[in-house]
């Protein structure tokens, strides 16, 4: 008996490193950038609020998505799997900012929640896409045949890569200097090169997976179909991004909104093509 | 095809421990969400004790966001007047003031401020 409960917790334990694990691997670069702690320091409550809504969401429909893949996993299983996912992230980011001493017994309680829950973002889809490579669905590895939604799969996967790619430019000034001057044609040429790079990665690279990407189910069967929806995915992705770290706001023109989109529809493309390889 | 494991009590514990955290952070939240005072911003700088070294004078000084927004770009100035005549003067620029913070800094002076009339302002900020 002691023993098996020993084993349970050993278990427990590994899947919580393991998390954790994940976490800094994509939490970390964001750690280190100023623009997140400026951002974080003086965002409202109710922005933080729907950040942690927002994370939540998107690691739920990770998690869910996988699930579909194991047969005995639960709707439950997926919603524990992400409260989980974003305490490890709180708690790991908020260990790593005291040690920065970005939180310190005198910051303002606000702006220390609001540099916590920004950095912990990050924090959080790496510890949801450590459990999906490396993890705890071992039936992965044999499964080419994907039972449940392909097409929600290949969705989530391409927001996830997006996300974690293009999560470390967002917040810094690159895409706004950038696109002051990308101007009519330079700016139309980057969604073709995007289209391109994307459809290269997942489809003509020859990296693990070509075979079962061109035999994929789902809507987007032939793989020019898929392209361009996971492009579409890609900058819906980097449109989030951008009216997260406050780069875009609902008042600004729409012209800019279509320039910076497009611009860090770039990364989040090449972002959202990896994640399918890897998912 | 593998059995539904029934959950053990290490994930029920993991489970109810990550619960508590999410839920007290989220409840934080809400929290200075309803405190949240929604003052303007104020900024004060307070020069703080001259020194001469090398025949130069600094004048340290610190300024303290005491307001309710966090701003940037907070200019301050210090002159030196004599009557309406400026004789020196010098300026800074602290790049990010969130609320309560602090930052110090100096200005420089040649000749002594002690005998003029040494005024040290801000001069400006922007908002985020």
């Amino acid at each position: 008996m002691v023993t098996h409960l020993g084993k349970q917790w050993k278990t427990e334990l590994t899947d919580l490193v393991r998390g954790a694990s994940g976490g800094f691997l994509f939490g970390i670069p964001l750690l280190y950038t100023m623009e997140v702690w400026w951002i974080g320091s003086y965002i409202s409550p109710l922005r933080m609020l729907v950040s942690l809504v927002f994370t939540f969401l998107i690691v739920f429909l990770l998690n869910q998505t996988a699930g579909f893949r194991n047969e005995d996993a639960r709707s439950t299983d997926a919603l524990k799997d992400s409260i989980e996912a974003l305490a490890i992230g709180l708690v790991c980011s908020g260990a790593m900012l005291i040690l920065l001493q970005e939180i310190t017994l005198q910051t303002p309680l606000r702006e220390a929640l609001g540099k916590l829950i920004y950095e912990s973002v990050p924090f959080t889809f790496g510890v949801a896409l450590a459990n999906q490579f490396l993890g705890k669905n071992q039936s992965r590895s044999g499964n080419t045949k994907h039972k449940g939604n392909a097409t929600l799969s290949d969705i989530s996967a391409t927001l996830i890569g997006s996300l974690v790619i293009a999560f470390n430019i967002a917040p810094t000034d690159e895409v706004p200097m950038l696109a002051s001057a990308a101007t009519g044609g330079w700016l139309l040429a980057m969604i073709p090169a995007s289209l391109l790079v994307s459809y290269c990665i997942v489809f003509a690279a020859g990296f693990t997976n070509q075979q079962q990407r061109y035999e994929h189910q789902g809507i987007f069967q032939r793989p020019m179909g898929e392209t361009i929806a996971a492009y579409l995915v890609s900058l819906f992705a980097a449109m989030l991004m951008l009216v997260f770290f406050q780069k875009l706001h609902f008042d600004d023109p729409w012209q800019l909104w279509l320039r910076y989109t497009i611009l860090l529809g770039l990364p989040a493309t090449v972002g959202g093509a990896a994640g399918r390889l890897a998912v | 095809m593998e059995k539904k494991k029934p959950r053990s009590t290490a994930e029920w514990v993991t489970f109810g421990i990550a619960s508590t955290i999410l839920s007290a952070i989220a409840g934080l939240v809400v929290y200075v969400w309803i405190s949240d005072r929604h003052e303007p911003a104020a900024i004060s700088v307070e020069p703080r004790e001259i020194r001469e070294t090398n025949g130069q004078f600094y004048v340290p000084f610190e300024v303290t966001n005491t307001g309710g927004e966090t701003v940037e770009s907070v200019q301050i100035v210090a002159e030196l007047k004599e009557g309406d005549r400026v004789l020196e003067s010098g300026d800074q620029q602290v790049d990010f003031l969130s609320r309560d913070e602090k930052e110090e800094g100096a200005f420089v002076f040649q000749r002594d401020p002690r005998q003029g009339n040494l005024i040290v302002r801000v001069a400006s900020y922007k908002i985020p």
